[in-house]
């Protein structure tokens, strides 16, 4: 053996393998996806991965590039967990998309890279034409300009069976957390589980508990003067209802996320759920029960000083084309879009869980004519009437908090929630956790 | 049986001496260095700029990956060295790459002794071994995801059914969630050790076993004396680059747990990837990343000196 040439390419192979994975932070690599397209072609970059979605969404694009427009749509689409590294990458690289989907706090991320353009006066002539929900536009306006064309709301409900609750001998939804909690015991016997929430850390987690946060009055975590108030009373009581409503739920809860809850929920293995719309599409399917035995209720409300109230934010479109020309298409593909006899379509891409945003896209039969949309039109009803009282964090009562992404981009909700449930803190030490956590992710 | 198969290092050491005797003059080499040096320029382009790249950036102030900043100096590393949450992330990097050393060369050489064998089965298993090395990452976080769900996951199932209720996945436990993914991880990267020990194994003569079983040895002495020797420079590089591999991993981490629960599995790279991509800290992850790659590389000499085969073994 060649000892000597054997030292030699381990110390190669050592600096190969220190070097490579770390190197990568340098953020020079290359955009890795997506590019401005061809002069007659706009990029879109959309983060809806499943299958029909993506074919749906790509149905409206056909349809819009069927006009014979100056600049024809193509669709790219990414991963919610790449996007952030991707735009980035894109942006220095001079190879943006031309349309960018977004949530309120990605757009707080995007717009620092400065190649975001203001769409005020074009969210302001769909307003007039198709009258947006007020929430839907508000999160994404600062400085006196808006800065994406809402698309499509997302809202969450509590979800319970009631074939389950029929059996449990309990008769209506529970309105309040007592309520709540009272159901949730009664309705857990052998092994079924009376809720199923998660506690992951993950957005999925970051939602649910702020959903009973506001439910709780503990929806805002900001002073008027943007300081971070997250540390109060309210906070603490739905962390300790949350933490009761883990113990009855599914053993595995700390690992759960999205899809967890909902599988446990088909398959009866819970009885409860709080999540968005997309419990009613495959609800049949998977439990094999009617369509009947699928029940909808708001978020139940604190006993005292509760009100109503859900996570609620809508998704949008950022237009990143740099060229006037390519801008002005850009904005004509979103026209296109929410005109009510397209609405439909393209929020049947996940019927239920994408929900109007204007005024006649509720009406639109594009959008009502849909098999799942007629089959559950109470709870889709519901959830349009839970997104009236919507919020969401950083961009409650009219704010617009700039470094909101550095909360919900660490899960710091999910992390308080996580503290409690794996780490045995008591609610009030984690909410003085999440007090500090928010502080210091907010102050650089 | 020849010198060279019995006394490794010998050769290499006359080699040695032979070629430090009569050394030519540089231009001699002036092809092979023309012929190496497009790889070596690729090499300066794809990892000596990012690295110096992430130095650079270590001593600005930017947040969002891309956005402007003004530079610093040496504050970020300053706050790194002070910030506890870092050195608890190396601590658990430390615990991830030792349960991975350990679990992947057991189930390692383990494997290569069954799949060493002649049988039909042994044949057969040097091909079904590599299937959880085929698996993609991403593949193997949903398969393991799905073993363990208490719902419908079939350890749980199994578990109940030999009367112990109520198991759940072991990702959502602070105390079980790293050994899990050690676990995981091993499982999907034993296949490589298993392979290379496997190879190595079969370039050891037959003949000194035999002269060894002539002289009365038993299997558990034969592999302890013969095999196990004649192995260490295979498994002192497979070590150091394995270790350095598991070193690095995020992708698997990040899949099934994003470091939780309460950071259980925030080891080093994902506490980087976090400073980068979700604090948006990206001068942070980047000071963070050239003290890693410092103590990465002041650990991976240790071991070479430690660890390395002797040249009289």
């Amino acid at each position: 053996m060649r000892f000597r040439t054997a030292r030699r390419v381990a110390v190669a192979a050592v600096a190969l393998a220190v070097v490579l994975p770390v190197a990568a932070c340098g953020g020079s690599s290359g955009p890795g996806g997506g590019g401005g397209g061809d002069d007659k072609t706009l990029t879109l970059w959309h983060m809806e991965q499943p299958p029909n979605r993506v074919e749906a969404f790509q149905k409206v694009i056909d349809a819009y590039n069927a006009t014979n427009p100056e600049y024809k749509v193509k669709a790219q689409v990414q991963d919610w967990n790449q996007v952030y590294t991707k735009i980035s990458s894109a942006v220095q690289s001079k190879t943006q998309p031309d349309i960018l989907f977004t949530i309120p706090d990605f757009t707080t991320y995007v717009r620092p890279l400065g190649v975001v353009r203001p769409v005020t006066d074009l969210v302001k002539e769909l307003d007039q034409e198709h009258t947006f929900v007020e929430a839907a536009k508000a999160a994404y306006h600062d400085d006196d300009q808006y800065w994406a064309v809402p698309l499509y709301g997302m809202v969450q409900m509590l979800w319970y069976r009631k074939d389950l609750f029929a059996k449990a001998g309990i008769t209506e939804a529970p309105k309040t957390w007592s309520e709540l909690l009272a159901a949730a015991k009664k309705l857990t016997t052998g092994k079924q589980h009376g809720i199923a929430v998660p506690a992951g850390k993950n957005l999925a987690t970051d939602q649910v508990i702020y959903s009973l946060m506001l439910t709780g009055g503990a929806g805002n975590f900001f002073t008027p003067s943007g300081e971070v108030d997250f540390d109060k009373p309210q906070a603490v009581a739905a962390l300790n209802l949350y933490a009761e409503l883990l113990k009855l739920s599914p053993s595995d809860a700390g690992s759960y996320s999205w899809g967890e809850p909902q599988a446990a929920f088909n398959s009866g293995a819970a009885a409860m759920a709080i999540e968005k719309g997309q419990y009613l599409s495959p609800f049949e399917k998977e439990s094999g029960r009617p369509a009947s035995d699928l029940g909808c209720a708001p978020i139940p409300q604190a006993d005292n000083g509760g009100q109503p109230g859900s996570i609620y934010y809508s998704n949008a479109a950022m237009v990143l084309s740099q060229d006037d020309a390519r801008a002005k298409g850009a904005e004509d593909f979103l026209r296109f879009v929410l005109k009510p006899e397209n609405y439909g379509a393209f929020l049947n891409a996940e019927p239920g869980l994408f929900l109007p945003l204007t005024a006649d896209g509720a009406t639109a039969p594009s959008w009502t004519d849909h098999e799942v949309i007629k089959k559950y039109r109470s709870c889709v009803d519901a959830m349009l009437e839970q997104s009236k009282t919507g919020a969401l964090f950083g961009f409650v009562d009219g704010q617009y908090i700039d470094s909101i992404g550095k909360i919900s981009g660490q899960n710091i909700l999910a992390q308080v929630v996580q503290r409690v449930y794996s780490n045995g803190d008591s609610p009030a030490e984690a909410i003085k956790w999440g007090q500090q956590q928010m502080q210091e992710a907010v102050s650089r | 049986m020849s010198e060279r198969s019995v006394l490794p290092g010998v050769r290499g050491a006359a080699l040695h001496t032979r070629a430090a005797g009569r050394r030519r003059p540089w231009n001699r080499h002036l092809l092979g260095y023309a012929l190496v040096a497009p790889l070596v320029l690729l090499m300066v382009g794809v990892i000596g700029y990012p690295l110096l790249n992430t130095v650079l950036l270590s001593l600005r102030d930017q947040g969002v990956v891309g956005s402007s900043s003004s530079f610093v100096g040496l504050d970020n590393y300053q706050r790194v060295l002070g910030d506890g949450e870092f050195w608890a992330a190396i601590g658990r990097s430390g615990v991830w790459l030792a349960g991975n050393l350990v679990v992947q060369t057991i189930i390692a050489f383990v494997t290569a002794l069954l799949i060493g064998g002649n049988g039909r089965w042994a044949r057969g298993a040097r091909t079904w071994t590599l299937f959880p090395w085929v698996i993609p990452t991403v593949a193997v976080a949903v398969i393991w995801q799905w073993l363990t769900n208490s719902n419908y996951g079939i350890v749980p199932k199994v578990a109940d059914a030999v009367g112990v209720h109520g198991l759940g996945s072991p990702f959502g436990d602070t105390a079980l969630a790293m050994p899990a993914l050690i676990l995981m991880n091993s499982w999907h990267w034993f296949p490589l050790g298993a392979v290379v020990i496997y190879g190595a194994m079969r370039t050891i003569p037959g003949e000194i076993y035999e002269a060894a079983r002539v002289d009365g040895a038993s299997a558990w002495r034969m592999f302890w004396r013969i095999t196990f020797p004649l192995l260490q420079p295979v498994l002192f590089a497979l070590g150091l680059v394995g270790s350095l591999w598991s070193f690095n991993i995020v992708d698997s981490i990040y899949l099934v747990t994003k470091g939780g629960p309460v950071d259980a599995t925030t080891t080093a790279p994902v506490f980087i990837y976090n400073k980068a991509f979700n604090e948006f800290r990206a001068s942070d992850a980047a000071a963070v990343s050239v003290v890693t790659i410092v103590l990465l590389a002041a650990l991976a000499f240790v071991y070479i000196r430690v660890a390395r085969p002797k040249e009289d073994q």
